[in-house]
């Protein structure tokens, strides 16, 4: 007879205390396991929310296109050098925004891959709509199970200890979500708690007692109250696991507090270094809805296209990336870790009068770390007038489930299809 | 006249407001069904004047560019102070309403706009739709937010005239039909209509909170702007922002849209089955028929059979904001805001939890508001809840009259009975009511019941007893899962 939650409270009743590791009763409810977990196999997802403008972060800077449509907008090729005046670019077609200088170094050392014209067909140009497509995988953006939550249903169920956790963030991306694991959603270490009364320690194991007794009732699955119980019981399990585990950490990275995606970075490289099955991780990074200001200085410099919102968040991502890839490193965990970096949309070619970019369609993504086989992948969407749709916008060359797919089958070790539903042909990166 | 019952009328107050304790329920309940909605609707002619007097008392909002005394906290801590000591909870629940809708963050407008937009939103939260929606986009704070100021003629920027359908007034698609609803050429056009729009403020007006709204008419596209073209409603011709907010404002699609974010937000969520479309249906022939009517179409809604049988009962996921006020209402804890943070004696812990909760009051995370229902659960908002259950309780100021957020010895007194059971039970109305199984009320008694060993030692009602496991109870009943649904 498989054990399930409520049992396993109640046989072990009076017996859990705060330093305690549940067992492995999911175990026996995992029917629907098939794919082998690695927990060398670790997955970093960086999501830029708000739709990253491509065209200014891999730059076409021979394309007299790119300069006809963006006056203001486009980066010159004298301008694709770094504040220290190294030349950011990468190809006889392309450099990468100057703001990312630690991105070109990664480039050049072979570990980043970027997969340029990435998007979907039918593009949409809603944020919330291009957001779930791209999250569920889904050409309508419809359902509720994320790419990584299907595949952390099926890889993920029965591991003992913290697999996965989106970091930094209130809101657990769409991605992750699950049909019935339940992925954690760490804001930030000290808060990731269950707290009691502090007047009256003693009571503490009253309370969590009682506390899982309620979390482990059998609640109808598929209602709200179900899911919620659900989390409940995982929170406070995972609240007792990350507090024993990431006051270990030790590193001589000095991540910036005023970088968010170092702090989110940073934590992920907290619990990959404590947890060793910690290998599904999920951050992001907001503000790239670059509608105005994209470029310039409202007060003074306002045609400087080397600074401003865009170049500050490029800024933020090129150095957060490098960051952790050294911490990665002096962990020993640099080969085993992937990153993804996607965003919802690019941004449209022709500029705006508020110098800033419209919602546009395909861009080039990164795919970072030891394990990529670096290099520019995929194709170039073509700038001419004939070639844009009816808003102006380009053409996508790969559709993401291709990139999704590549990772899937060739690092996670899982069948893309049984995740996406259909087969996507395999990018290359990966080798 | 319909009867109310005394679950009925507390499912009333927390979906109109945030909750009440057995006395607000009471007050309702002899009102009967479309008595207590209409006491509840015409908040206008209850006296207020106890909040007024605080909110006096507490804070100044003279000078905006007085730090200290006008800032996002400050705001948030005026919002908070007035949804706990309101007693216009529609009031409050209305403008929470629409400030979901139409979801502005100050992050980009900065805070005397927003301020002013929750005045607007305020005034007109019952208006006529249209006239809601002419004045929140007239309003600084949108034109800033979905950059209207920088919408101008031979460029324009479609961020408002896109969001403009898709959020505030119809969606993408018809909530009935399915239908598009427009083209992206009907986003082009419609951005043209709205070029030139623009707020000042003038130039001698000592009000710092004062802002005009103009068109400026060499920004204005005064060309032919054809939308919704092959339509029944299509229209042709040199329109402007305010026709095309009369055009919008008067299609079925935005009725039926505005029907299914009320209902999803107050009674229960929609699965665009056969049977909510015609609930659909039912209530935007209200709008349509009512002069497009907030006030007629939410009490329409609020009389409904639909808001009080069993589908809408605990149907909705608690918001952090109905979690941290509902709780203090529910168990007459006290929030005492203090004065201007300047004075150096003020406290902010209800909105300062509710960010942590993943409800940020002035800073929603975009444009599309906040996500609803299980959108406020993950384990991390949910581990949040449990600390701030926590933190209602374990608070024992030495000094009562000082500012703060706790849960008095008196009250734990008047909250318990003198034998476990009861506790439990009177605990269980008193922050619901909620219903859960016998195997769940064994546990509370014994958990009531137990030494720190965990062995039965019976349940003394003395102030050890209430201040140990009375507290400790209402921390954990606030933790069941039953606690979070509304």
């Amino acid at each position: 007879m498989p054990v399930t939650r409520r049992q396993f409270i109640k046989r072990s009743a009076g017996m859990v205390t705060v330093g305690m590791v549940i067992p492995k009763f999911w175990l026996s409810d995992a029917q629907a396991e098939t794919i082998q977990f690695n927990p060398r196999r670790k997955l970093v997802v960086i999501q830029l929310a708000g739709g990253n403008d491509g065209f200014n972060t891999v730059v076409p800077y021979t394309d007299t296109r790119y300069y006809s449509l963006r006056p203001t907008l486009a980066l010159r090729e004298a301008d694709l050098k770094t504040r220290e005046g190294a030349s950011t670019i990468i190809s006889n077609q392309f450099g990468l925004h100057p703001a990312m200088a630690e991105i070109k170094q990664l480039y050049d050392a072979g570990r980043v891959a970027t997969v340029l014209g990435v998007g979907y067909p039918n593009p949409n140009l809603s944020h919330f709509l291009s957001m779930d497509i791209w999250h569920t995988a889904d050409a309508d953006g419809l359902g509720s199970r994320g790419w990584l939550g299907k595949y952390a249903d099926l890889a993920l169920i029965g591991q003992p200890n913290l697999t996965a956790a989106s970091i930094g963030s209130l809101e657990l991306p769409k991605s992750l979500g699950a049909g019935k694991f339940v992925v954690p959603n760490i804001i930030n270490f000290s808060l990731y708690n269950f707290l009691a009364d502090p007047i009256y320690p003693g009571d503490y194991n009253n309370q969590i007692n009682t506390f899982n007794f309620a979390a482990s009732r059998s609640m109808s699955a598929g209602t709200f109250l179900g899911a919620i119980n659900n989390t409940a019981f995982e929170s406070v399990r995972g609240a007792q696991q990350v507090q024993r585990s990431v006051s270990s950490y030790r590193s001589f990275v000095a991540y910036p507090t005023n970088n968010p995606l170092a702090v989110g970075l940073q934590m992920v490289a907290q619990l990959m270094s404590t947890v060793p099955e910690a290998s599904l991780l999920y951050v992001q990074m907001g503000g790239f809805d670059n509608h105005s200001d994209q470029i310039g200085d409202r007060q003074n410099d306002r045609n400087n296209k080397l600074i401003g919102d865009h170049a500050t968040l490029l800024r933020w991502f090129s150095e957060a990336v490098m960051l952790f890839h050294q911490d990665l490193t002096a962990h020993g965990l640099a080969d085993d870790v992937l990153m993804l970096e996607w965003s919802e949309f690019g941004r449209r070619p022709g500029e705006n009068a508020s110098y800033g970019t419209d919602h546009g369609t395909a861009a080039p993504i990164f795919v970072i770390g030891n394990p990529v086989r670096g290099g520019l992948y995929g194709e170039q969407p073509s700038l001419a007038a004939s070639e844009l749709d009816p808003a102006g916008n380009v053409r996508f060359k790969v559709d993401f489930r291709e990139v999704y797919a590549t990772i899937l089958d060739k690092w996670l070790g899982a069948d893309s299809k049984e995740v996406l539903g259909t087969g996507y042909s395999n990018v290359g990166f990966l080798g | 006249m319909a009867s109310i019952t005394y679950d009925e009328g507390a499912h009333l107050l927390r979906r109109m407001g945030f909750g009440g304790d057995p006395a607000d329920i009471e007050e309702i309940l002899s009102l009967g069904r479309e008595g207590a909605v209409d006491f509840l609707i015409n908040f206008k002619q209850t006296d207020n004047r106890a909040l007024d007097d605080l909110l006096r008392s507490s804070f100044d909002f003279s000078d905006p560019m007085d730090f200290p005394r006008f800032n996002r906290g400050e705001l948030q801590r005026w919002w908070f102070t007035r949804m706990v000591h309101t007693r216009r909870p529609f009031e409050e629940k209305m403008t929470l309403f629409w400030h979901n809708h139409f979801a502005t963050s100050a992050s980009k407008t900065g805070d005397v706009l927003i301020y002013n937009q929750n005045l607007t939103l305020r005034e007109h939260s019952l208006d006529q739709f249209d006239n809601l929606l002419l004045k929140v986009s007239q309003d600084p704070a949108m034109l800033l937010w979905l950059d209207g100021v920088t919408n101008v003629s031979g460029k324009p920027n479609e961020n408002f005239a896109r969001e403009l359908q898709e959020l505030f007034s119809m969606g993408i698609n018809d909530v009935v039909t399915g239908e598009p609803n427009y083209t992206e050429e009907d986003v082009k056009e419609i951005a043209r209509a709205f070029t030139g729009w623009k707020f000042f403020h003038p130039r001698f007006d000592p009000n710092p909170f004062s802002y005009q709204f103009i068109v400026n008419q060499p920004e204005h596209d005064n060309t032919i702007k054809n939308i919704y073209s092959g339509k029944q409603w299509a229209r042709n011709g040199n329109l402007g922002g305010e026709d095309v907010i009369s055009i919008i404002s008067a299609r079925r699609a935005t009725a039926r849209y505005l029907v299914k974010k009320l209902f999803e937000f107050f009674v229960y969520p929609m699965d665009g089955s056969p049977g909510d479309k015609a609930t659909i249906e039912k209530f935007a022939d209200v709008y349509m028929t009512r002069n497009h009517s907030i006030m007629e179409l939410v009490r329409a809604i609020f009389i409904s059979d639909e808001f009080y049988g069993d589908r809408a009962r605990f149907a909705l996921v608690k918001s952090p904001v109905e979690i941290i006020v509902g709780a203090i209402r529910m168990l007459g804890a006290r929030y005492n805001p203090g004065t201007s943070a300047r004075e150096g004696a003020s406290n902010n812990t209800p909105a300062a939890i509710s960010i942590f909760l993943g409800q940020e009051l002035f800073n929603p995370p975009d444009v599309a508001g906040w996500k609803l229902n299980l959108g406020w659960i993950n384990t991390s908002t949910l581990l949040n809840r449990f600390t701030y259950a926590d933190l209602l309780v374990i608070n024992r100021p030495r000094d009562l009259n000082a500012p703060g957020l706790w849960l008095s010895h008196e009250q734990l007194r008047s909250l318990s009975k003198k034998n476990s059971k009861k506790t439990v039970k009177k605990l269980l109305s008193t922050l619901g009511p909620l219903e859960v199984g016998g195997e769940m009320i064994a546990a509370f008694r014994a958990y009531l019941e137990s030494d720190d060993q965990g062995n039965p030692t019976g349940f003394v009602r003395d102030d050890v007893t209430l201040d140990k496991k009375v507290r400790g109870l209402i921390h954990l009943m606030m933790c069941l899962s039953e606690f979070q649904l509304n």
